[in-house]
């Protein structure tokens, strides 16, 4: 009793003072040793299973294709864990269905970051859905990889430091057919764009395209989401008497719009252009595939690999899948394994290591079944590959066989010009890091 | 030369569609006052119904399957037209099942109870049929295009046009020429009334609801080949046929018709002159006919004032 009695004596405002200046201090001197904080997040355990969010759409106008994109992903992960994982340790994956709806895409992304413990997250065909859920990947520093969302500002004005766009963008698919269908097909011209952010990037690229080939566009029209019926659009072409349409019409939209025009038979009326078209989207109509459009691969392309992939496709689709793998698919399946390898070869799973890794990469065209070969570039993190253009296959050679590939553009014919121009990425440390 | 006459027949069928999709809806809600959240999933599993009876692989196999599928197209159609109705009105008889209890109650239970049931029917879709779409295949003779004004019109847009009329009339004779139609009205203002006077309510109300089921699924078979076939297609029923039914008045027949008519030529017409408020335009429509007559076109006190 005494004794507290004492020592109570002792404490003092000036000894507190005193304390607490030299508290401070200390931390301060361990601040200029350590700080500033290197890790702001560190999952990494002796052989624990590196976790990776798939933010793949299951319902909305993308479904499909969201359903095509988590087949690819998971399969390139099972083959992964198949062969021992990556640096030894088993890779695990949770999804959720992000419904094509950006807020739900939020709030997903931020599950699998926050509760979850997700070090990367891939997979989004929607532009909206990409974007929002690069915001919140920034925030914590989480690499992203958007798989399929074409729009050019993801890899433009959106483009991020941690995130890395796999599939061609409008711009690309769009300098594979504009030019060369101006000269052959017509001057005049109509727009079909879906209003956001993906088709009035497209329809701009294809409008710059057009007029600097020589073209003219006599009309814009927007189409909102969700259209389900098109019939006043399709009476406003055949009154208006385009020689080209150039729709940027995607997910379900574009494919009641392809059934419609296929439909009418307006595709003897007037040639259609289109940026690209998902191979999910036409799978249940092969009759609505209409006009020429542009897409990074096919299951029939005669390249090395490509028949193996097939195969092994097939080997573990169940029967709700679609029977071989598509583009979508596919963009799904490269962006996982070339993450999955720059892992390996980074010897860590530290965010920064993987992205420097990511930004070097280059992918020799057998490797990527592709006729050319591919690279990564570093001041957009947008893949650069080969664009192909095709039409609806008249000769199949059995029910699968829906694409005639009629060119392949190299990667560096049909690079987007604005993409470089809008696109600054962050300095690295201006990332939280993280360990996976 | 751009003329209105063809975008003014578009907006008209678009319109009859419209209220074809609406009128099951327009029937729960205005002899039941109940909103039937399920009615766009139920329009989904129409569609879906009918596309096991057409599409291949058929549902059955052996001799039957080998007999149906000998069958010209128009006819296994004609008869899908009336079957897939049929079926999904079993399960329309099954949810008033379920919802009997909350009948007096707070309306928010229905609601939930729809709800839920909506949710049920996409999952068992999803479950049979996959997240794949699917077509559904028409005769030959309402297919394809035909030249009319000078422009290619859709075969199959007119003849769902037609049949969305016709759909309409059976509807209106049933509910305002037949017996059962006078029952039913007088059931929704005076139930005590029409159970004194020795009528079986529970029946009748089993007997509504089934109808509007019906409806709902006959609107999803003849929307299918328009629209395509896929899990979530309810959604895209189920918010215009509230939209309408609120617009006509809830429980008009006619409101639900002519509003559907409305919303039809407005979709239509502001696709053609200013295409991007082409969907925002019924909402639009919505909000003005609200704003000043606040029970819609047709409607008198409707349970929403309740």
């Amino acid at each position: 009793m005494i004794r507290e009695k004492a020592m109570i004596h002792k404490i003092t405002r000036r000894s507190l003072v005193k304390g607490g200046t030299m508290l401070a201090g200390a931390a301060a001197g361990l601040g200029t040793i350590y700080g500033p904080w290197k890790h702001n997040r560190a999952y990494a355990q002796e052989g624990k299973p590196i976790k990776i969010g798939l933010t793949c759409d299951a319902s909305g106008m993308y479904g499909a294709s969201g359903r095509s994109e988590l087949r690819g992903i998971t399969m390139c992960i099972d083959e992964f864990n198949a062969n021992g994982g990556v640096l030894g340790r088993k890779i695990e994956w949770i999804t959720a269905d992000t419904e094509t709806n950006p807020a739900t895409a939020s709030r997903v992304a931020e599950r699998f970051i926050n509760r979850e413990d997700c070090s990367i997250l891939i997979g989004a065909i929607h532009s909206g859905v990409a974007n929002a859920i690069t915001q919140v990947a920034e925030k914590y520093g989480t690499i992203y990889l958007n798989t399929n969302s074409s729009s050019p500002t993801e890899s433009g004005e959106n483009c991020s430091r941690i995130k890395f766009v796999w599939d061609g963008n409008g711009t690309n698919f769009t300098m594979s057919s504009v030019t060369a269908a101006v000269e052959r097909v017509g001057k005049k011209w109509l727009l079909l764009t879906n209003d956001y952010v993906w088709g009035h990037e497209t329809s701009d690229a294809t409008r710059k395209l057009v007029e600097a080939a020589g073209g003219e566009i006599i009309d814009e029209l927007l189409v909102p989401q969700n259209t389900r019926d098109f019939t006043s659009y399709l009476l406003k072409i055949q009154q208006l008497q385009p020689e080209v349409v150039a729709p940027a019409v995607g997910g379900d939209d574009g494919k009641i719009l392809r059934a419609q025009v296929a439909e009418l038979g307006l595709d003897q009326q007037a040639a259609w252009v289109q940026s690209q078209q998902d191979w999910p989207d036409v799978w249940a109509a092969p009759e609505s595939i209409v006009g020429i459009f542009g897409t990074n691969w096919y299951h029939k392309l005669k390249l090395p690999g490509v028949d193996d992939f097939v195969k092994r496709w097939q080997a573990r689709a169940d029967e709700g899948a679609i029977p071989v793998p598509g583009n979508v698919a596919y963009c799904g399946y490269m962006g996982m394994r070339e993450t999955l390898r720059a892992i390996e070869r980074a010897g860590t799973t530290n965010n920064i290591a993987i992205i420097k890794e990511l930004e070097q990469l280059k992918i020799p065209a057998v490797d990527r079944m592709q006729d050319y070969d591919a690279w990564m570039n570093p001041d957009t993190h947008h893949l650069q590959q080969t664009i192909y253009l095709a039409r609806r296959n008249p000769n199949p050679v059995d029910d699968t066989d829906l694409y005639e590939i009629i060119s392949a553009s190299k990667p560096e014919n049909v690079i987007d010009p604005q993409e470089g121009q809008m696109c600054k990425l962050a300095p690295y440390d201006q990332f939280p890091t993280v360990d996976g | 030369m751009f003329t209105l006459i063809p975008f003014l027949i578009n907006g008209l069928t678009l319109g009859l569609l419209f209220a074809l999709i609406a009128l099951g809806f327009m029937l729960i809600v205005g002899v039941m006052e109940q909103i039937n959240l399920a009615h766009g999933s139920l329009f989904a599993l129409g569609a879906y119904v009918a596309y096991a009876m057409l599409g291949p692989p058929l549902p059955f196999t052996g001799e039957v399957g080998a007999w149906w599928a000998a069958l010209p197209l128009w006819l296994r159609y004609a008869v899908a037209l009336i079957i897939a109705p049929c079926i999904v009105g079993l399960l329309g008889i099954l949810i008033e099942q379920g919802m009997r209890r909350t009948y007096g109650k707070d309306p928010l239970f229905g609601l939930l109870l729809t709800f839920g049931a909506a949710l049920v029917i996409e999952d068992l879709i999803r479950s049979i049929w996959g997240t794949r779409d699917y077509i559904l295949p028409t005769p030959d003779a309402i297919s394809g295009g035909f030249i009319a004004l000078n422009l290619i019109w859709s075969s199959y847009r007119f003849f769902a046009a037609a049949a969305a009329a016709v759909f309409i009339l059976l509807t209106w004779l049933l509910i305002e020429r037949t017996r059962f139609g006078a029952v039913i009205k007088a059931g929704a203002h005076d139930s005590e009334m029409v159970r004194a006077l020795g009528y079986d309510l529970a029946k009748l109300r089993i007997a509504v609801f089934a109808i509007g089921t019906m409806l709902a699924a006959a609107a999803g078979m003849i929307m299918a080949p328009i629209w395509g076939i896929r899990p979530h297609m309810g959604v895209d029923a189920v918010i215009p046929a509230f939209l309408i039914i609120v617009l006509g008045g809830v429980g008009s027949f006619w409101g639900a018709v002519i509003a559907g008519l409305l919303v039809g030529m407005v979709i239509g017409l502001t696709a053609a002159y200013a295409s991007e408020w082409s969907l925002l335009s019924m909402y639009i429509l919505l909000i003005v006919v609200v704003t000043f007559r606040s029970r819609g076109l047709f409607g008198k006190k409707s349970i929403l004032e309740a």
